[in-house]
């Protein structure tokens, strides 16, 4: 057996025109061999109209190719399986008012779902009896609890998340962008698996 | 006589059986909301999981304490604005670890493609709440 040559796929690729890919696009290549320009500059993949936007190459299938090419190389995986390709058209900006829209939206739809919150647990009459425990003194609207308790709940919120607008408190992902990794994750997974044709359940003709 | 001790009897079991069951409840929701957790990432004490949990503990008694009894402290309005912030915080994490459990922002965000506006979003939601209570205390209500 000849050189060994290492190969770690990249997990996503985004492209923005049709285009062909060589090996160097989706992999990492490191190898001993004096092959290596040569292996990095053999094309892998055509992408065509007929794509769509999402291509899955897998690992299986180059070593399968490659392997044909250089006959005396021994090829060694390491890393993801299988590349993602994404090819995305020249994205429109997103409009000021889409986004003024959600953000409204955010904001009003909170605001209400808050005050239902508080109705639905009775916040006022909790709030009434408190105040009468703590100061002796029976008041229909206990503001002094009240206005500092609402300043809390966004105290409160801005702790959880831990941003204020572009500015983070320390370096921990806070657990939104923890949630959208995590998503992000989860439609790759189906991807790789269902955009695979490796992965059909049909037996071979 | 006896009657009236088993009537007790049974009394004392309901609520004991009652108890049980909120409490578990109850602490089964703080730890699905990861409240305790995020303290403790925030503020880097996992040493102290143990004194949290028995934070807990004491103030699920207190609150049972406060809402079966009449008493009355006679203490300033400043307690009032310490206690309404501590209860403010507390619920807005609260509020922030219930959105975030519904799962709804990740897919808004790659739907609509705010992504980079992703905090702007955010804040939103903060401002909303902020406002919204305060419009309720200090409007709605009266």
């Amino acid at each position: 057996m000849g050189d060994i040559v290492y190969l770690r796929m990249k997990k996503n690729l985004e492209l923005s025109a049709l285009q062909e890919i060589q090996l160097k696009d989706i992999a990492f290549i490191s190898t001993s061999s004096s092959k290596k320009r040569e292996l990095e500059n053999i094309p892998i993949y055509r992408i065509t109209k007929k794509d769509k936007n999402i291509v899955i190459i897998e690992s299986f299938l180059i070593i399968d190719h490659i392997n044909t090419v250089f006959e005396n190389l021994e090829f060694q995986l390491i890393g993801p399986a299988q590349t993602i390709i994404r090819i995305k058209k020249k994205r429109k900006k997103t409009s000021v008012l889409l986004i003024a829209c959600i953000w409204l939206l955010l904001f009003v739809g909170t605001a209400m779902t808050i005050m239902n919150f508080h109705y639905d647990v009775s916040m006022q009459e909790v709030q009434q009896k408190l105040h009468y425990l703590l100061t002796g003194e029976q008041n229909e609207f206990p503001l002094w609890i009240q206005i500092p308790y609402s300043i809390g709940l966004g105290l409160g919120t801005l702790l959880f998340f831990n941003h204020w607008f572009n500015k983070r408190f320390n370096e921990e992902p806070s657990p939104l962008e923890v949630e959208i990794y995590n998503y992000q994750q989860d439609l790759d997974n189906y991807l790789t698996h269902y955009e695979n044709k490796l992965n059909d359940t049909k037996p071979a003709d | 006589m006896i009657q009236s001790l088993l009537i007790n009897f049974i009394q004392i079991f309901i609520g004991f059986a009652g108890g049980i069951a909120v409490g578990a409840g109850f602490v089964a929701f703080l730890t699905v909301l990861g409240i305790i957790p995020r303290l403790i990432q925030l503020s880097k004490t996992e040493k102290l999981l143990k004194a949290y949990g028995v934070c807990v503990i004491f103030g699920l008694l207190l609150g049972t304490f406060l809402s079966f009894t009449n008493v009355t402290w006679n203490q300033h309005a400043i307690i009032l604005v310490f206690w309404g912030i501590l209860h403010g915080i507390f619920n807005g994490m609260l509020a922030a670890a219930l959105t975030e459990v519904l799962n709804v922002f990740p897919i808004l965000y790659k739907r609509i493609g705010v992504e980079k506006y992703m905090l702007w979003m955010l804040m939103a939601i903060l401002f909303g709440k902020v406002a919204g209570s305060l419009f309720q205390w200090v409007f709605f209500v009266k």
